[in-house]
């Protein structure tokens, strides 16, 4: 009889299946043994979309491009208050020179000792030395329509001969080479006794190029690797700093090793206050960087990162919606779990700004008269930032009195926004003042209605709107929240057709000229940042002053005077300053967060060991459920056989035919 | 058999055109050229320049006629051209993508197959009893469950509590059964309830057929009915509702290789329309048509081969 024998066949194949399965059963997503290594493990929420120099502009990018592309200057990794520049591949600090035509010429000097990391793209697969003409070719490549470099509106006007060096390319070409770079462009030129020397010449000064000389469009490239990978290229940026990338697999992984062609430096050896106590300076002048190798994993669901970094597979995580409840007890610190894994949290500001502005532009929210402005500056004293923060943002934020983050020239700690504190009475005064008293338009006995715009929303941000909308109806208008698929939000901001909106602008360097420009009305129009539609020629006038002037008390006078401009317009009402929090494992050290800098990843550690020995603790796996479910199974289905075995006997009784 | 064929290839043509065309409109229906170009520039606020300029490289300033006709042209040739966004190698990137989407779709296809032929068998057998109703029940209650359920809250017991395998990753180098058993036993577990009340209503079907109670009438014993009989005729519309879907298995499942990390075709065409990656959504769409039509026509050819009453000319 078959169904005899097959109950103890089923039970020692089970059996043999749960020792093969305990053999191979591991949740380590990482290949074997890889974890005890000097690996420190990162994730991305998403993929990069480009790691061209010149092109990529995302922050996400800008973590793993910063430490294989340095540039001239660098952000001090811990003086960051306020944040400062100090030499990275340049040697001196650059000259300024007028020019009797009112421009200016900056002349740099970049290390002598600099190579590019070893590629296939060079002869012998060896990276081959730098020098000022592969800056240079940066600026070209910069200035070439076809690769699209993210700031052009910045310099198409001031840097000279951009725009005809520009119109030379050939837009129609297949591939990266183009014999335009072979022509020289007469706004970056090379010094003919110096190949280590190099020279910017603008139309008007620019003080501010200190900070793109920060960034990685301006890090030496190879013109060899940019037309041996062509399109590819997004994907093999070759560079000389710290590190080098391995191997990329899109969507999945992104590895970079230590670059041995990689020029000396040093862990810094001053901090801000505080710094030495929080064991920032333990590694001062230990040779950077201080990790061999970084792993970059595409997890795309929070959830799933979430519980990878719970597991100890992934070093470290941001702090978000999703995990909130799980991280953090009710009085802000970390919950008892956490602490008890060890897990270190670090809050930091963000260089950046949300607001909420009207479109000057609109008939019935925008305009200059004092009506108008009265009506705006009834919804800023309603807007009550706090609440906002608490509710929609877990308490990760800072209530803005203006444009400008703490940190940055011009931040005033004292400064109050004399319409940002919350005061419905006084708003319903200045509503019925603006002619629409109680909210109502006297004419129609009708509500006032604010559209706000937003973007198809996702159900975090439907909190945020609603929390924005129960805020200003206290003033008696009635809020339309009116969401469209983002490209349509977009166009609407492109051709102003919108009302009014909440939105942030993150700082591409930390000078007020980057925020203050938000207003300035030649930057309203496609492919400008001025949603508001503001324009006030007096402003104009000053921002233009503001522009090409370098730090000093006259600037601070007239970036006051801006301010003070431009909140009685109340066009634009500074809501909140964003913060990143994250969070890290007790092996990760050095983990403090610069709020522009993103090379950081040079100056982290990870104590492996203890690392190793923290996985194996937390992922024992656990056996017990899956033989209580073999159990249950086998129990129901042993009365079954016994039914069978019946009916067949019953059969076999009867004298019917043998199975 | 082989005019069969070719004609329902002729036929496919059509049917192709229409699909291309269709998504073709739908896209640019509902985005513009220009706010494609927006999104795929990495400046917060590109200039017009800018604008245009990656709209000419890419071809989307030709007339629609123009645009049309090389596309489907390209497609019928399987030159599949460069991502939008990304600028790789769609060929590339499918290619790739293939394998991964295969191991676990196909580990879940024939596990759920197996697995439900051999639970309807059971249930057929024990028609009435306890099991049968039991069997049903629980896969009226696994059919009820969202997939979004089985997906988060599998990768949490499985994955996250009783940590059998890693909650995200795949590197078949370093072992494939590991990153491939926690997602297979989800959709298994997902998609074996349907199959199962599928198999066994068409099992019962067959018990209910004359010539099994012919066979009971020689004494032929229960089970060797079960086996020899019943199973091989329900095993014609089982297997002409498998194949259909064996050529999708390279497509992969979106939710599950979202969540595990594994890098497959599924999350490739929903990655593609959240970025407004026309080319990448073009060549996946018809991909999809593609493999479809050849399911459709692997079906019919299957029915002519288990099932001897079919001819087909």
């Amino acid at each position: 009889m078959t169904l005899r024998i097959k109950v103890p066949v089923a039970i020692t194949a089970l059996a043999a299946a749960m020792a093969i399965s305990n053999i191979g059963c591991t949740n380590n997503p990482y290949p074997a043994g890889e974890s005890k290594r000097n690996v420190h493990y990162l994730n991305f929420g998403e993929d990069p979309k480009s790691l061209d120099p010149t092109f990529s502009f995302t922050t996400v990018e800008s973590n793993v491009l910063d430490v294989i592309t340095p540039s001239y200057f660098r952000y001090h990794y811990l003086q960051q208050n306020p944040v400062r520049l100090v030499l990275n591949l340049g040697t001196k600090e650059p000259t300024r020179t007028r020019t009797p035509d009112g421009g200016e010429v900056w002349t740099f000097t970049v290390r002598k000792d600099l190579r590019f990391s070893n590629d296939v793209c060079f002869p012998e697969s060896k990276g081959r030395a730098i020098t000022a003409a592969d800056f240079i070719y940066s600026w070209k490549r910069m200035a070439d329509p076809k690769i699209g470099y993210p700031l052009t509106g910045v310099f198409e006007d001031n840097v000279i001969g951009w725009k005809e060096y520009a119109a030379a390319f050939n837009l129609d070409r297949k591939g990266m080479a183009d014999p335009n770079y072979d022509k020289p462009f007469p706004g970056v030129t090379a010094d003919p006794n110096d190949p280590y020397t190099f020279s910017i010449h603008l139309k008007r000064p620019y003080p501010q190029l200190r900070f793109i000389m920060a960034m990685h469009h301006t890090t030496p490239q190879a013109r060899e690797a940019v037309e041996h990978y062509n399109d590819e290229y997004a994907r093999h940026p070759v560079g000389c700093g710290a590190y080098k990338l391995t191997s990329y697999t899109p969507k999945q992984r992104l590895v970079l090793e230590r670059n041995e062609n990689a020029p000396s430096d040093i862990y810094p050896t001053e901090g801000d206050p505080g710094d030495r106590e929080a064991g920032l300076l333990d590694d001062a002048g230990k040779q950077l960087p201080l990790t061999d190798t970084l792993v970059f994993d595409m997890v795309r669901e929070s959830t799933s990162s979430w519980n990878l970094f719970l597991q100890g597979y992934l070093d470290e995580t941001t702090l978000n919606a999703n995990n909130f409840q799980q991280a953090m007890a009710s009085n802000g610190m970390l919950s008892p779990q956490m602490q008890e894994m060890g897990i270190r949290l670090r809050r930091a500001q963000q260089s950046a700004v949300y607001y909420v502005s009207f479109n000057m532009k609109d008939p019935l929210w925008g305009g200059y008269t004092p009506e108008k402005r009265k009506l705006r500056q009834a919804i800023s004293l309603v807007l009550d930032s706090q609440e906002f923060i608490d509710l929609a943002l877990q308490g990760n934020g800072t209530p803005a009195q203006w444009m400008l983050p703490a940190g940055l020239f011009g931040y005033d700690n004292e400064f109050k926004h004399p319409y940002r504190t919350v005061d419905v009475e006084r708003a319903k005064k200045l509503i019925a003042d603006a002619g629409y008293p109680g909210g109502k338009d006297p004419k129609t006995g009708e509500r006032l209605v604010m559209n706000i715009d937003c973007a198809a929303i996702t159900a975090a941000a439907r909190t945020q709107y609603g929390i924005l909308k129960r805020q200003i109806e206290r003033v008696g208008v009635k809020v339309e929240i009116r969401s469209t698929p983002g490209s349509i939000f977009r166009d609407k901001l492109i051709k102003g057709s919108h009302q009014s909106i909440l939105y942030g602008w993150f700082a591409d360097y930390p000078d007020p000229e980057n925020f203050v420009f938000l207003l300035y009305g030649l930057n309203s129009g496609p492919g400008k940042p001025n949603y508001a539609y503001y324009e006030n020629p007096e402003y104009d006038k000053l921002f233009e002053k503001v522009r090409d002037m370098d730090d000093s008390p006259e600037r601070l006078t007239l970036l006051n005077q801006m301010r003070d401009m431009a909140i009685e317009d109340s066009a634009w009402i500074p809501f909140y300053h964003p913060e990143v929090v994250t969070m890290s494992h007790a092996w990760v050290a050095n983990t403090k967060v610069h709020p522009i800098a993103r090379d950081v990843l040079l100056y982290r550690k990870i104590d492996n060991n203890l690392r190793a020995q923290k996985q194996a603790e937390w992922n024992k796996p656990v056996w017990w459920p899956l033989f209580a479910f073999a159990g249950i199974a086998l129990a129901g289905i042993i009365p079954g056989v016994i039914v069978v075995k019946r009916r067949v006997n019953r059969k076999l009784r009867a004298g019917g035919g043998a199975s | 058999m082989l005019r069969f064929v070719l004609r329902r290839l002729l036929q496919a043509i059509p049917t192709l055109l229409g699909v291309l065309t269709l998504t073709w409109f739908l896209f640019f229906g509902t985005a513009s050229a220009e706010s494609i170009a927006r999104r795929n520039l990495s400046s917060k606020d590109p200039t017009p320049a800018q604008v245009q300029g990656w709209i000419k490289e890419h071809g989307y300033d030709q007339p629609p006629v123009v645009q049309l006709r090389k596309a489907t042209v390209d497609m019928l040739m399987f030159k599949f051209g460069k991502s939008d966004a990304t600028k790789e190698d769609i060929w590339e990137r499918i290619r790739q993508g293939a394998g991964p989407s295969i191991m676990v779709s196909s580990t879940i296809f024939i596990g759920t197959v197996l697995g439900a032929v051999l639970v309807a068998v059971l249930a057929a057998a024990f028609r009435g009893t306890y099991i049968d109703k039991t069997t049903t029940i629980l896969c009226v209650i696994m059919m009820s469950v969202v997939y979004t359920v089985y997906v988060i809250g599998g990768q949490y017991f499985l994955s996250k509590q009783l940590r059998y395998g890693p909650i995200w990753g795949f590197d078949p180098a370093s072992g494939l059964f590991k990153y491939i058993l926690v997602p297979s036993a989800i959709g298994f577990a997902a998609g074996i309830a349907t199959e199962i009340r599928l198999y066994r209503t068409f099992l019962l079907d067959e018990i209910s057929q004359d010539y099994v109670r012919t066979a009971r009438a020689k004494g032929v014993s229960e089970t060797r009915i079960l086996a020899q009989h019943v199973l091989k005729n329900a095993l014609i519309p089982i297997i002409t509702n498998t194949v259909a879907v064996i050529p999708g298995l390279i497509l992969g499942g979106l939710l599950l290789e979202n969540f595990f990390g594994i890098p497959g075709l599924g999350s490739y065409l929903f990655e593609a329309l959240g970025s407004n990656d026309f080319s990448v959504v073009r060549a996946m769409v018809f991909l999809g048509t593609l493999l479809y039509i050849f399911g459709l026509i692997m079906t019919d050819i299957a029915y002519a081969i288990v099932d001897p009453r079919v001819r087909i000319d």
